[in-house]
């Protein structure tokens, strides 16, 4: 399974979407994800890969494709696999 | 950490209690946490800072250990900080380890007057929730005019998604069943009409949903209905729930002071009209056992969660405790899970 397809699992399962509407384009508010889906999303991302997303960098997610790219980028290249 | 048990080894009940969240914390709360635990079934952790609440303690002439407990927390929720950064910003701070001990096992209840929103993000993200349940919701019996009523959601969700209602149904639903001994409650949705295209489209949706879910549910209702027993559950958002919940629990008040005033010129009346709303005019607060309860506990949640108003007094800090202790021996958690079982839907609840 890739990366985008763990984030879009756990997205998916917080907010409680069909995560066939989850795209790369699809912004937090589009998929109705409040304050409280996101920070429990990050919270599970980081635990899923063993990584830290500070706030700052959070912030700067505009939609979900930026999430996932950010991830990639954090986690080592022998798990993106 | 150990899994969440419910069965206490000694027959007591242990609530892990935010000994520094309420607008009157932590001297209140120790106070009212000592009260709680001069019952013989019951154990006390109060978690928070360790030398001020040793020194509470000992204003109190009790100390740490038998039925009370002192629990370390690093950190606490300021007033003004949001709820959300508890989880990754405060992580150890004094509700979110009370929760975390729910979570272990080592509390049965967590209880809170602190933040009500720290509260419940800490319960949602350190204890879980009840499998198909997507956010706690608060549940009241609106009491005097109503008896055989309850409204959920009370506030704890001022924006719904659809499927929301129907967890606020069966919490609803359980509550009926367990506090007001309603074996079959009928069930129906707050809205701006009794067809089912009324309301917004969270409200048509979750119609839609109420209707095929095998629930007891008897359509909407409008808000001249709330009253008239048409319904023993209505299920409403947080927002529509908080305001009629204040609006409801003024209703009292405001009509004594209107009746008093229009016998202006007849003291003897005006008397007896005191008298009456005193003694015979019921209490329109929306729950008179939520209020001697000391606050309302997060349906939903999976363990007991029991928060109280922030400016609580030690009394309605023992009554809370013993509340939450009363919710654990009901087995609440249980009999949600119960009633949710019966409507899953593919986790979709």
């Amino acid at each position: 399974m890739t990366i985008e397809e763990q984030i879009k699992d756990i997205l998916a399962r917080i907010t409680r979407v069909d995560k066939a509407i989850i795209t790369r384009e699809s912004t937090f508010k589009e998929i109705k994800a409040d304050s409280l889906d996101v920070v429990q999303a990050l919270v599970a991302v980081e635990e899923t890969f063993g990584i830290e997303i500070p706030d700052e960098d959070a912030q700067k997610f505009q939609n979900f494709g930026d999430f996932v790219s950010y991830v990639e980028s954090r986690v080592p290249q022998t798990e993106k696999v | 950490m150990a899994e969440n048990k419910s069965i206490v080894p000694n027959g007591r009940i242990r609530v892990a209690v935010d000994a520094m969240g309420g607008d009157y914390a932590p001297e209140e709360i120790v106070k009212g946490a000592v009260l709680a635990a001069q019952k013989d079934d019951v154990e006390v952790f109060l978690v928070g800072t360790t030398n001020i609440l040793e020194q509470e303690l000992a204003k109190c002439k009790v100390t740490n250990g038998s039925s009370i407990h002192i629990v370390g927390a690093s950190d606490v929720v300021k007033e003004n900080e949001s709820p959300v950064d508890v989880i990754r910003g405060k992580p150890n701070c004094s509700v979110a380890i009370a929760a975390k001990m729910v979570k272990s096992g080592e509390a049965d209840a967590l209880f809170s007057a602190g933040s009500s929103g720290a509260a419940a993000i800490s319960a949602i993200q350190f204890i879980g929730m009840v499998d198909g349940v997507y956010r706690p919701a608060l549940v009241g019996s609106l009491g005097s005019f109503a008896p055989n009523t309850v409204m959920v959601d009370l506030g704890a969700n001022v924006d719904c998604k659809p499927h929301q209602f129907l967890t606020f149904a069966v919490a609803g639903a359980v509550y009926a069943k367990k506090f007001l001994n309603i074996p079959d409650p009928k069930i129906a949705l707050l809205s701006t009409g009794s067809e089912e295209s009324k309301g917004n489209d969270a409200v048509r949706e979750a119609y839609s949903l109420l209707k095929s879910s095998g629930l007891n549910f008897v359509g909407n209702i409008e808000g001249s209905d709330i009253l008239n027993g048409k319904a023993n559950v209505i299920v409403c958002d947080g927002f529509v729930g908080n305001v009629l919940l204040k609006f409801y629990e003024s209703i009292g008040g405001h009509a004594q002071v209107w009746t008093e005033r229009k016998l202006k010129k007849y003291p003897p009346l005006r008397a007896l009209v005191r008298l009456l709303f005193k003694r015979l005019f019921p209490s329109t607060e929306i729950s008179s056992e939520t209020e001697k309860a000391g606050g309302g506990i997060l349906w939903g949640v999976d363990g007991v969660v029991k928060i109280a108003h922030g400016a609580s007094r030690a009394p309605q800090i023992a009554n809370a405790i013993e509340s939450a202790k009363e919710a654990v021996k009901a087995g609440v958690v249980e009999s949600l899970k119960l009633e949710l079982a019966k409507f899953d839907q593919g986790g979709k609840l």
